[in-house]
């Protein structure tokens, strides 16, 4: 809590994962009792999977943060330094984002002209396309953006 | 263009003014974003499901088969490519939304970020948390499908149980006896219009009054530059850094969504005369958990036929209480000075301890609502339920006292290095 560390962030991946780990035990419990795979998740994978979720999410923009921003601030300007292999890794990942779209709008033709796509394959495209431009963003703001720290007057006149 | 613009809507003193306004650099603050980004996601995708649903218990006929009309339509909804996964998009994001901001209160919470002067925003974080509760319960009551109609019958009969008013207000909430023809259009116009609409009224008070008080920012601001707040602008650099949290929570939640459809109603089908045997969803079973530890047979005769039963008391009574707890802790729990950075959990092990026994309640309480498949006796899980809670508590302070010493007296532990 004193600085913008990567503890609290790592520890919010681990506890992430653990519950995904617990929902998964808890699914194979539950399928050892009933003799076969429940189609719905239980009130209790619900829960777990909830919460690992956002101690997932939590971690992840933690340590982005820390990436990004650094664990504490310091007045001024600092200019980004750019380079020849973000940009390659941009246009690497701006194409895989333009095939992955692709394939995304032909499986939705699919589905209203010939029959049901599954929607796992759905979910998990659109999740990839999501990511991959979060990558973009971040690959953009660590090498092209400048950053700016400010120190503002406590006192100011935002929003009165 | 931007001239153009400029000159009539003064554009360039409204960047210096408000997008140039520092934003407090620190982890813990994503959680209320990630809160944010949950309601900005089930208000799109409610929309897209708004389009097809249809709020009604008429009989319909679908392929041969005798179904309620607001159940067919959720089948309707699952058949259309891509609809099975925003419809199970809306429902993870209302279980992470809940999960999100109870997150968020217990950082507001270890890190006495309610004090002077943000008492209101404390309480108007309370009523966003209990809001978004209720808005989510009467979410899963529009499928109308075996197990939400059950579920919902639960949460009926708690508000029910309300000495004097209970009945009148589930009646005036569920349009009479749940289930009746009338609940589902009731239950539909408060979920998509009127909870949302209190839902964004209160989450803009929220947001107003932190840009107007700022942030608590980290303890080591203080060093750097003392009675300032250091932070990036909120355009460009905090922009990306929500837009990258949006991307990401996108990225997990639609993963999450496509590999488990979170309510496949086909699995539990149209609700039947027999009632299945099913839990509340994961928010309401520490309540549900309460309740089953509370004998049945437990009343209170009040005058004028009203009683007191157990129902009301772990429904109503017992997270009333907990709910009075946090209304009055920000008046309780006071400092003198304006409170401008985060307190260290470690230096305040009273009410991290206090915190960490929250939880263990809660979770205890939740583990009794599987008592049946457990096993336990009422006394054994009572003795957990208490034995627990004090005994987190009691380690939990041992061991921060242990590790970290104990706090300095007076209201400068904050600044001591972790």
């Amino acid at each position: 809590m004193y600085r913008n560390d990567t503890v609290l962030p790592f520890f919010g991946i681990l506890f992430g994962v653990a519950l995904w780990y617990m929902a998964y035990l808890d699914g194979v419990h539950i399928q050892n009792l009933l003799g076969h795979t429940p189609e719905e998740l239980s009130v209790g994978q619900l829960g777990l999977i909830t919460f690992g979720i956002v101690f997932f999410l939590y971690g992840a923009i933690g340590y982005i943060s820390a990436f990004l921003e650094g664990s504490e601030l310091r007045p001024g300007r600092h200019e980004a330094e750019g380079g020849v292999a973000p940009v390659i890794l941009t246009i690497v990942l701006t194409l895989i984002l333009v095939a992955l779209s692709g394939v995304f709008v032909n499986a939705i033709a699919y589905g209203l002209t010939e029959g049901p796509v599954k929607s796992s394959f759905l979910g998990q495209l659109a999740a990839g396309i999501f990511l991959i431009m979060a990558l973009l963003l971040v690959i953009y703001k660590k090498h092209f953006v400048d950053d700016e720290v400010l120190a503002e007057d406590e006192h100011s006149e935002v929003p009165w | 263009m931007y001239r153009w613009l400029d000159e009539r809507l003064s554009l360039t003193r409204f960047n210096k003014k408000f997008l140039r306004k520092a934003f407090p650099v620190h982890h813990s603050f994503f959680l209320g974003e990630i809160t944010m980004f949950a309601f900005i996601t089930l208000v799109l995708t409610g929309i897209f499901l708004s389009f097809n649903y249809e709020p009604s218990t008429r009989i319909i006929k679908v392929a041969g088969r005798e179904l309620p009309a607001a159940y067919a339509s959720i089948l309707y909804i699952d058949s259309l490519p891509f609809g099975a996964v925003l419809r199970s998009v809306h429902h993870w994001s209302a279980n992470i939304m809940i999960a999100a901001a109870f997150l968020h209160l217990l950082r507001i919470l270890v890190t006495g970020a309610y004090k002077k002067p943000r008492e209101i925003n404390w309480l108007i974080g309370l009523g966003l948390l209990g809001v978004a509760v209720v808005t989510a319960f009467t979410g899963y009551s529009l499928p109308f499908d075996a197990f939400s109609v059950t579920a919902t019958q639960i949460g009926y009969g708690i508000g029910a149980s309300m000495p004097y008013i209970g009945e009148w207000i589930s009646k005036v909430i569920f349009g009479g006896e749940y289930p009746t023809m009338h609940s589902i259009p009731r239950i539909y116009s408060l979920h998509v219009l009127w909870f949302p609409l209190l839902l964004m009224a209160l989450l803009g008070l929220h947001m107003l009054i932190m840009i107007k008080q700022k942030h608590t920012q980290p303890a080591y601001a203080k060093k750097v530059a003392p009675g300032k707040i250091l932070g990036v602008p909120m355009m460009p650099q905090q922009g990306f850094m929500m837009t990258i949290l949006y991307l990401l929570y996108l990225a997990v939640v639609f993963f999450i969504a496509g590999t488990w459809i979170a309510h496949p109603v086909e699995a539990f089908g149209p609700p039947t005369a027999s009632t299945p045997a099913v839990k509340p969803d994961w928010y309401f079973l520490w309540i549900y958990g309460i309740l089953q530890i509370i004998p049945g047979d437990f009343k209170i005769a009040l005058p004028g036929d009203a009683v007191i039963n157990s129902e009301f008391i772990g429904g109503v009574l017992i997270p009333g209480l907990l709910g009075l707890v946090a209304v009055l802790l920000p008046f309780v729990d006071t400092r003198k000075t304006k409170q401008r950075y985060l307190e260290l959990p470690t230096r305040h092990p009273v009410r991290t301890s206090i915190t960490f026994a929250l939880l263990a309640f809660m979770l205890t309480t939740t583990l009794a609502g599987w008592k049946e498949e457990f096993g336990f006796s009422n006394g054994t899980l009572w003795a957990i339920i208490i034995i627990g809670t004090l005994a987190t508590y009691i380690a939990s302070y041992l061991i921060i006292i242990a590790y970290w010493g104990k706090p300095p007296k007076g209201e400068a532990g904050e600044l001591e290095e972790a």
